[in-house]
């Protein structure tokens, strides 16, 4: 195994942060804020699908991903570098007038109709969640629960590399046991507080239910992309079978059947019911090239995924299934810029197009955070054994067979 | 000897000796023949040249003709079996038309795979001659067995046996049809 070189994705991610920062020069701060908050959105929604799919490997007491969950346990190393990356938004929401990306921080913020938020019957009543203190302190709490959960797992897995103590193997499973609702509910509240509060008018109990599709469909396209990283590096030679990126592409195709069903009971539900303060949602995502996005979504995000992974040859073609993990991770990059972008509005409250430059800046933070995320999971990588060796369900993991 | 043979039978005594008699039995062109084992082992699919299964295909058929099965239905009778407008929505709508499709491609998919297994491995079946061999139980237990089917086109009672001999087949007997 050797030591793989993390100063190059360092590298790229301080350019790409350097040119989102740039981008100050070119457009306002506020849609910069609201790109970096694809961006930081994108790889924490990778990272805490990640952390998901060890608590769920341990709830399970699985076998077949004990080799996969070794290389997730590197990749929530970038909870820590993903909370400093996610300050800027936190100090900007107190300077100024307090509404650079969310607009209820600020009461006397017009909005559509030449009224201020203060007066607005809904936020008056969803004034006791929606308000600058709790943000910051929620926002500080779900980071530090994932952090100490992520620091919990890591510390138990790469301990037994040494001792083989079943201990650290029970430990994990408590950690499982408590850490899944802990995440599933911080997870929902972090999508409601950053993404869905954008647009605080609007209700939907599907929201965290959705953000938890997508940080699942990220993680396990990323855990395809790395496997076979090390395949091709020569690691996983001997290591990875077949059957493995058969198990991971059935949950890819489960995960895009889920987001697929969350995502369409969002839509019949509101479609249905037909309610003003639901429907504006949808509405402005209708506007201009948002139209084609939306489309997109329902045949890039679901239909296309859906087909190429009914396919058993394309699970196990590891040209296929790398290509099929990029889709998914390109479309999951649409799905947040629908959810975060239409938020930037013009004069008349339509949004600004899809296709415009704020879509440059969304990409350079995805890179951004995106070269920092990845050099904390390069730096975590050399720090222990390559599989956990010791781990009481490891040759069940290298036998495994369907 | 049986009047009517159904084929031969052959004993292993171990996995591994079982999977080296049939890939040689697979290299020798054989179709239709078969392994009994007391348990599932791993890799003789592959040295048998077994395929995967084909009951994904009669899978995605059910559930395609549930899913058109659905929206036709709902279209046809939201349309112009008994048009009611609701909510002022438009008469027919793949939208809510969309629930009872997914639930009936479900339905269609569930039905199509156990029919097509059943179908595919010629069930229910009630009856098989392997099942009047007297050791057969132990294919249960510690024994393996591997029986070619005289129906296969490269049967010949002779030189079948002479293979089965020359990969390590243990009391090699006719099976009674």
């Amino acid at each position: 195994m050797t030591k793989p070189d993390s100063s190059k994705a360092l590298g790229i991610g301080i350019a790409g942060i350097a040119v989102t920062a740039l981008g100050l020069l070119v457009s306002k701060p506020h849609v910069i804020a609201t790109a970096w908050l694809v961006g930081i959105g994108f790889w924490t929604a990778i990272a805490i699908g990640m952390l998901m799919m060890i608590l769920i490997h341990h709830i399970f007491d699985a076998g077949w991903s004990t080799v996969l969950r070794r290389q997730y346990e590197h990749g929530i190393a970038a909870f820590p570098w993903l909370l400093l990356l996610f300050l800027p938004l936190v100090a900007a929401s107190y300077l100024g007038s307090h509404d650079l990306i969310w607009p209820w921080m600020n009461p006397d913020h017009q909005i559509v109709g030449g009224h201020q938020v203060k007066d607005d019957i809904l936020y008056v009543k969803k004034h006791a969640f929606l308000n600058l203190p709790l943000f910051t302190i929620v926002t500080f709490v779900f980071f530090g629960l994932w952090i100490w959960i992520s620091a919990r797992l890591r510390k138990a897995s790469f301990t037994q590399d040494g001792d083989g103590d079943v201990r650290w193997t029970r430990m994990s499973g408590k950690t499982a046991g408590f850490g899944i609702p802990i995440v599933a509910l911080t997870l929902t509240g972090a999508a409601i507080y950053w993404f869905k509060s954008l647009e605080y008018h609007w209700f939907s109990t599907m929201y965290g239910v959705w953000f938890f599709a997508n940080c699942m469909r990220g993680a396990l396209s990323c855990g395809v992309l790395i496997m076979l990283w090390l395949y091709n590096r020569g690691d996983f030679k001997g290591i990875l079978k077949t059957d493995h990126l058969w198990a991971i592409g059935q949950l890819m195709l489960t995960f895009t059947v889920f987001w697929a069903y969350v995502s369409f009971s969002q839509y019949f539900l509101i479609w249905n019911a037909n309610v003003p303060e639901e429907t504006f949602w949808y509405n402005i995502r209708e506007f201009g090239d948002w139209w084609y996005v939306s489309l997109f979504l329902v045949f890039g995000n679901f239909l296309l995924p859906f087909l190429l992974l009914l396919s058993y040859r394309f699970k196990v073609t590891h040209r296929t299934i790398r290509r099929i993990a990029y889709l998914v991770l390109f479309v999951i990059f649409v799905d947040l810029c629908y959810n975060i972008l239409p938020a930037l509005q013009d004069k008349d409250g339509n949004p600004q197009p899809f296709l415009s430059i704020n879509l440059l800046w969304a990409v350079t933070s995805v890179i951004g955070v995106g070269g920092v995320a990845i050099a904390a999971y390069l730096r975590s990588f050399p720090t222990t054994k390559l599989i956990p060796i010791r781990d009481p369900r490891i040759a069940e993991c290298l036998n495994h067979n369907e | 000897m049986a009047e009517k043979p159904y084929g031969l039978i052959a004993t292993f005594d171990t996995p591994g000796a079982l999977m080296h008699a049939a890939e040689q039995v697979r290299d020798a062109g054989y179709m239709k023949w078969d392994c009994i084992t007391p348990f599932p082992v791993h890799g003789l699919d592959k040295a048998m040249g077994v395929r995967r299964s084909k009951v994904p295909r009669i899978s995605l058929a059910g559930g395609i003709t549930g899913f058109c099965t659905g929206m036709s239905m709902i279209w046809f009778m939201d349309r112009f079996d008994y048009p009611i407008t609701v909510g002022g929505k438009p008469l027919f709508s793949p939208l809510f038309a969309f629930p009872v499709s997914y639930e009936l491609t479900i339905l269609f998919t569930a039905f199509a795979t156990i029919g097509g297994m059943f179908f595919l491995n010629g069930l229910p079946m009630h009856y098989h001659p392997v099942l009047n061999y007297e050791d057969i139980r132990r294919g249960t237990d510690d024994l393996f067995f591997l029986v070619i089917e005289k129906a296969d086109a490269r049967y010949d009672a002779a030189n079948t046996r002479a293979l089965l001999e020359k990969v390590g087949g243990k009391l090699v007997n006719e099976l009674e049809s």
